[in-house]
């Protein structure tokens, strides 16, 4: 009769699976504006490492006796590919902190080197121009936004 | 007013599709990149230099006023913050 006992199946590892997928579809949420934005690589962590912890329960429930729960094929499937999605996600989280120190930047109350750089059409324009006046009043100020570009 | 790596031509693709009255200048050697120590070695794919994202609003005196440098590429720069900070300017 011992044969007979229905194996449960183990949604814990599915749960898994999804939250790893989560970590890193979180990664493709562009379309969040700041300041929402600035808990994105926190919350795909976070997703990550709860992957982790289900995963975790959902292969012990596979293997560790008494084997109740059914999916040794499948679990170990999952289990695989969830882990490569918690990896590339903690690589991501790393890899895009992984910034310069930029400690020689210009500073608050410091002057800010000056430059001349072709602009779209190619003509040359230096930090002096910026300050001319475009419709009669010179601008107050300009914003330098340095970016990584879209090669 | 922006900066990177980009060519001329991508920047103008950039614009274009943006649809952007700004500024947009190209730094393909990192000249300018490396003087404002804003240089990312092999930050970009295949291993190419590229810019670290930063932000600075200058005044006419060429003087630093507010500076943003984000600790992390998928987070990028508050456009209230940047406003408020051009508005607290004299």
């Amino acid at each position: 009769m011992k044969d007979m006992v229905e194996r449960r199946s183990n949604s814990t590892l599915l749960w898994g699976f999804a939250l790893a997928l989560g970590a890193m579809l979180c990664n493709m949420a562009f379309f969040i504006q700041p300041p929402a934005q600035g808990s994105i690589p926190w919350l795909s962590l976070l997703l990550a490492v709860i992957a982790l912890v289900f995963v975790g329960k959902g292969l012990w429930r596979i293997f560790a006796p008494p084997r109740i729960h059914r999916g040794r094929i499948l679990g170990t499937i999952l289990t695989i590919f969830s882990l490569l999605l918690v990896a590339a996600a903690v690589f991501t989280f790393f890899k895009s902190r992984s910034l310069p120190i930029s400690a020689g930047a210009p500073q608050v109350g410091q002057k800010a080197p000056d430059f001349t750089l072709a602009d779209t059409t190619g003509r040359p324009i230096s930090l002096d121009q910026l300050f001319r006046p475009t419709d009669g009043t010179p601008p107050k100020a300009v914003l330098l936004i340095f970016y990584r570009g879209y090669w | 007013m922006a900066i990177s790596v980009d060519t001329p031509e991508i920047s103008q693709d950039l614009s274009k599709k943006a649809g952007y009255s700004f500024t947009i200048l190209s730094d393909p050697n990192a000249e300018v990149i490396r003087r404002y120590d804003l240089l990312h070695a092999r930050g970009g794919p295949d291993g190419h230099d590229i810019a670290r994202p930063a932000e600075f609003l200058v005044d006419s005196s060429k003087v630093v006023r507010w500076v943003n440098f984000t600790e992390d590429i998928r987070v990028r720069a508050k456009a209230d913050e940047m406003l408020a900070a051009a508005k607290r300017l004299p």
